[in-house]
């Protein structure tokens, strides 16, 4: 009698305790991907009320923009904090992107429009998710197109690397081009996801302007 | 009687500890799931003379409003679309066949032109077994887009259950 209580007990000790781990595990899950979540801060397409294209609406609207500091093409550290003051278009994009190639013009003809009130275009150039960290080779690669591209353009803004590497707190920048524009005191005051127009990146550019 | 009950006890807990640590790196290491752009279709099994090569047609879908673009991509910097074997399989790829590109435009810049694939599309692999049953993972790589953005390159598994006789 005494041993078949001893076994039920234990039995029972061990059933509580896959049970409390079960849940301890199914709670830790929740809050990790809760944390992840967070912390890409993703934004989300809308229908736009006018019927047009659906506009991206992203949580960092009205928000500082996350610093950074990158290199350029020539290993220089370029931060976002040394352009306060100035309005900027920060432009994820990539080689390989055509929508990226087609606005790129655009952005230049832009850029050249409104620099001499104090605007910039930081583009930051983004490999996506294929290349590993130590596969030097593959980033060698990967800068020399982006030198080639950004010459064969002639792009006159700064061209950043590695925009992988900020990615999570400008919301996973899981499809390109993606742009934020922030005002002289550092806050996000519009956001596009994809190819918009040259319409509609110029008034963003007056709203970061404050014109 | 009491030692049984520890050393029951004693596999419960290490039990317990492995599950719990298959949940932490559950939760750190894997990303949340998105749907794919491009699926593998079939065929699941292939059975093929050891030794000489063989022709195998793969069947591939891309979802519905994407395209990507094809082995021979209309401009330098933009990502083709390949398919290839990891050494070492038991199966080596001679070549690979793959269909032409349709060429679209953008409807927002009718002068840049595409070459993609969209919706099914197959790739003709050519390929030597040696003798006896492989797994094989193949690799699909490639560069997704809809006609407004572009998702970054992903390279797909492509699981083969390859016989060679």
């Amino acid at each position: 009698m005494k041993r078949n209580t001893l076994v039920l007990t234990a039995v029972l000790f061990i059933l509580a305790l896959f049970a409390w781990a079960g849940w301890a595990n199914w709670e830790y899950r929740k809050q990790a991907a809760e944390r992840l979540l967070a912390s890409t801060a993703q934004g989300e397409l809308v229908a736009s009320p006018a019927g047009g294209a659906p506009q991206y609406i992203s949580p960092l609207k009205g928000k500082a923009a996350p610093a950074f500091a990158l290199e350029d093409l020539n290993g220089k550290k370029v931060s976002l904090a040394s352009y306060k003051g100035k309005a900027v278009l920060i432009n994820f994009w990539a080689t390989w992107c055509a929508p990226c190639k087609i606005e790129t013009p655009w952005l230049i003809e832009l850029r050249n429009k409104y620099a001499a009130q104090g605007f910039e275009v930081l583009a930051i150039s983004t490999e996506g998710d294929d290349l590993q960290k130590d596969d030097k080779a593959g980033w060698a690669r990967d800068k020399a197109a982006v030198a080639k591209f950004v010459q064969q353009s002639k792009v006159p803004y700064p061209v950043l690397m590695d925009g992988d590497s900020i990615s999570r707190p400008y919301g996973g920048l899981d499809q390109l081009p993606t742009s934020f524009f922030v005002d002289r005191k550092g806050t996000v005051v519009a956001a596009q996801l994809g190819l918009t127009s040259a319409d509609e990146i110029e008034a963003n550019i007056k709203k970061a302007l404050g014109n | 009687m009491t030692k049984a009950i520890m050393k029951i006890c004693v596999a419960a807990a290490l039990a317990l500890g492995s599950l719990l640590a298959q949940g932490q790196m559950g939760a750190s290491g894997r990303s949340i799931a998105k749907p794919a752009a491009v699926e593998y279709l079939f065929p699941e099994q292939v059975t093929v003379p050891a030794g000489k090569a063989s022709s195998v047609a793969l069947h591939f879908r891309i979802a519905p409003g994407l395209h990507i673009n094809s082995h021979t991509p209309s401009d330098e910097f933009f990502i083709p679309t390949v398919f290839s074997i990891p050494e070492g399989a038991g199966v080596r790829l001679e070549g690979a066949n793959y269909p032409a590109g349709t060429d679209v435009t953008l409807p927002i810049d009718p002068k840049t032109r595409l070459s993609v694939y969209t919706g099914d599309f197959e790739i003709q692999a050519r390929i030597v077994a040696v003798p006896g049953n492989h797994m094989v993972e193949a690799k699909l790589r490639f560069q997704a887009c809809d006609k407004n953005a572009c998702m970054p390159p992903k390279t797909i598994t492509v699981p083969i259950d390859v016989i060679g006789k």
